[in-house]
């Protein structure tokens, strides 16, 4: 997989420097600044947040109100050979209904001006797994096996940089984890991806960078921990099941740390400023009362909480 | 295969996919086909008379911009609106070579469907191959109506989601109204510069077609339409933003 040739000192593959668009009155995305360079990036945030707005500005489909959007170290606008180093998955169906799966991928490969595009569009559908339905017309398609074609006709070419918006739409469990391998095995191959999704698992379990968009604006970026310690002054929950758990929330609210305790039935959901002191006290007091614990769990470990966190945050 | 021509093909493909050709060309053809036959069977019409006036009726004002709008303004406008587009403009394909390929298939697409039909139509009712220069100049009004509409067609599909309507109203009723009334209007009429086509042709096999536009005006009008509508749709098609 290669990348064209950049200015001197390897510039980031992708560089968005104060990027700002809007429509009319609208701001879509508001001066975002990030780059990315060879791994899997994930791209999070609400329906809305800008994650489709900034992937298209990348591809070179949208063009920046402000600010400018660099690969490999130079505009895409207007110098339309920098795709032969991306493939795209864009959002949306976007497919021709009455092609082959065989035929849209091999129809990729040529418009890329690949030498064999025939031996190049059966390896691209054979990662996706579409082997089986190659000759399968695309209007007969589900939703997953439409993507996965998409998939396909993306990295037909081996791009040095993969674009994937929403790629898991539609993929049922097994497809979605045959899909993050794959992925993976891109990333860790060199090339840089950067997938979108509003779901949090998927990207957790995809990529080791994320970045946070929020009403068209960076909430935070880094790694899936650096993004946890923004949370460190943050009350975290935890979740304890225990057969007496009004007595020991009872306990537990007296703790200086804790923020709150709510009881459910057999279970208690406690706010607490320090997880470790917490898990410190919890054995003892449910010792000295005579309680026994069934269950002793943090909830917001995932994304998911983080993410939730930084929308209400704003 | 070039990826310029790969993607002409393509396009091509796609407006004439499936049994799309088989109708529109029996659409067009039926109307210029089944009058020339009954005029071949009738002693008292004059095949050439009868075939100039079927053409200036209802092939100029009517079947030409209608088959090469509706071709011209799906070939790139239809793949804006539903996305699919991005599969082109993804590619290291100037914009400029996606446009000119869309065009282009747009303009083949119309002129296999109308040629043919026209030169049909010419046959049954000379009962043999005619006049020559009556087919050479319906051929060629054609061909520069074909190139200018699709032009645009092209520019319309690239501002508006309704373009087949705007470019219908534009032919319908601008160069059949408002022509008609203010002759001076056919310098931006398409059907006077084909019209003009026409008569040039004809008139170096000696017969005398009274046009609004001289043969010189037509071509240069011609030319300068379609050119500047490409240009503009080019330019269009680099800064606008894809859905």
């Amino acid at each position: 997989m290669s990348a064209p040739e950049g200015r001197s000192g390897s510039p980031p593959v992708v560089e968005l420097q104060r990027f700002s668009k809007w429509y009319g009155d609208v701001v879509a995305v508001a001066d975002l600044s990030f780059e990315l360079r060879p791994g899997v990036t994930g791209l999070l945030g609400p329906n809305g947040a800008g994650k489709t707005t900034t992937l298209k500005a990348i591809c070179g489909l949208l063009h920046p109100s402000q600010g400018e959007v660099l690969l490999f170290g130079r505009p895409i606008r207007n110098d339309p050979m920098l795709y032969r180093a991306i493939g795209v998955v864009p959002d949306g169906d976007r497919l021709y209904p009455r092609l082959t799966v065989r035929s849209y991928v091999r129809l990729h490969a040529e418009l890329q001006g690949l030498a064999d595009a025939g031996a190049a569009a059966e390896r691209a559908i054979a990662e996706v797994d579409m082997q089986p339905l190659a000759d399968r017309r695309l209007k007969g398609l589900s939703k997953g096996e439409r993507q996965r074609t998409k998939v396909a006709g993306a990295i037909v070419h081996q791009p040095a940089l993969l674009v994937l918006d929403e790629p898991m739409t539609g993929m049922d469990p097994g497809q979605r984890a045959r899909f993050i391998e794959l992925v993976r095995l891109i990333g860790s191959a060199g090339v840089t991806a950067l997938v979108s999704s509003h779901i949090l698992a998927e990207v957790e379990r995809l990529a080791s960078q994320i970045l946070v968009l929020v009403s068209g604006r960076l909430a935070a970026s880094g790694d899936y921990h650096a993004i946890r310690d923004l949370m460190a002054d943050q009350p975290r929950t935890v979740m304890v099941k225990a057969d007496d758990a009004r007595l020991l929330a009872a306990g537990l609210i007296a703790l200086p740390s804790t923020v709150a305790v709510e009881v459910d039935g057999d279970a208690l959901r406690a706010r607490t400023r320090s997880v470790d002191s917490f898990a410190t006290a919890l054995p003892r007091l449910a010792r000295d009362q005579g309680a026994t614990l069934r269950e002793v769990r943090t909830t917001d470990e995932s994304l998911e909480q983080v993410f939730r966190y930084l929308v209400g945050r704003r | 295969m070039s990826k310029s021509m790969r993607l002409l093909r393509f396009s091509l493909g796609q407006l004439l996919a499936g049994r799309r050709l088989v109708i529109v060309a029996l659409l067009v053809a039926l109307p210029l086909v089944v009058p020339a036959v009954f005029a071949a069977g009738a002693d008292d019409i004059d095949p050439a008379t009868f075939t100039l006036d079927l053409f200036r009726q209802l092939v100029l004002p009517v079947l030409l911009p209608v088959v090469a709008l509706t071709f011209s303004t799906s070939s790139l406008g239809s793949e804006l609106r539903d996305g699919t587009v991005t599969n082109l403009l993804l590619k290291p394909i100037p914009r400029p070579a996606v446009l000119g390929a869309k065009y282009l298939a747009a303009v083949v697409a119309s002129l296999v469907v109308l040629l043919p039909a026209e030169a049909a139509g010419h046959v049954v009712a000379a009962g043999g191959l005619g006049s020559t220069d009556l087919l050479a100049g319906m051929l060629l009004a054609t061909v520069v109506g074909t190139l200018a509409y699709a032009a645009l067609g092209m520019l319309l599909s690239l501002f508006m989601a309704r373009a087949l309507l705007v470019g219908l109203a534009y032919a319908l009723l601008w160069e059949g109204a408002v022509v008609s009334a203010a002759p001076s209007a056919s310098s931006l009429s398409i059907r006077g510069y084909t019209e003009g086509v026409l008569a040039a042709v004809l008139r170096g096999g000696g017969v005398d077609l009274t046009t609004r536009l001289g043969p010189v005006s037509a071509t240069v009008l011609a030319t300068v339409v379609t050119l500047a509508a490409l240009v503009l749709a080019v330019r269009r098609l680099e800064r606008m933003d894809i859905p």
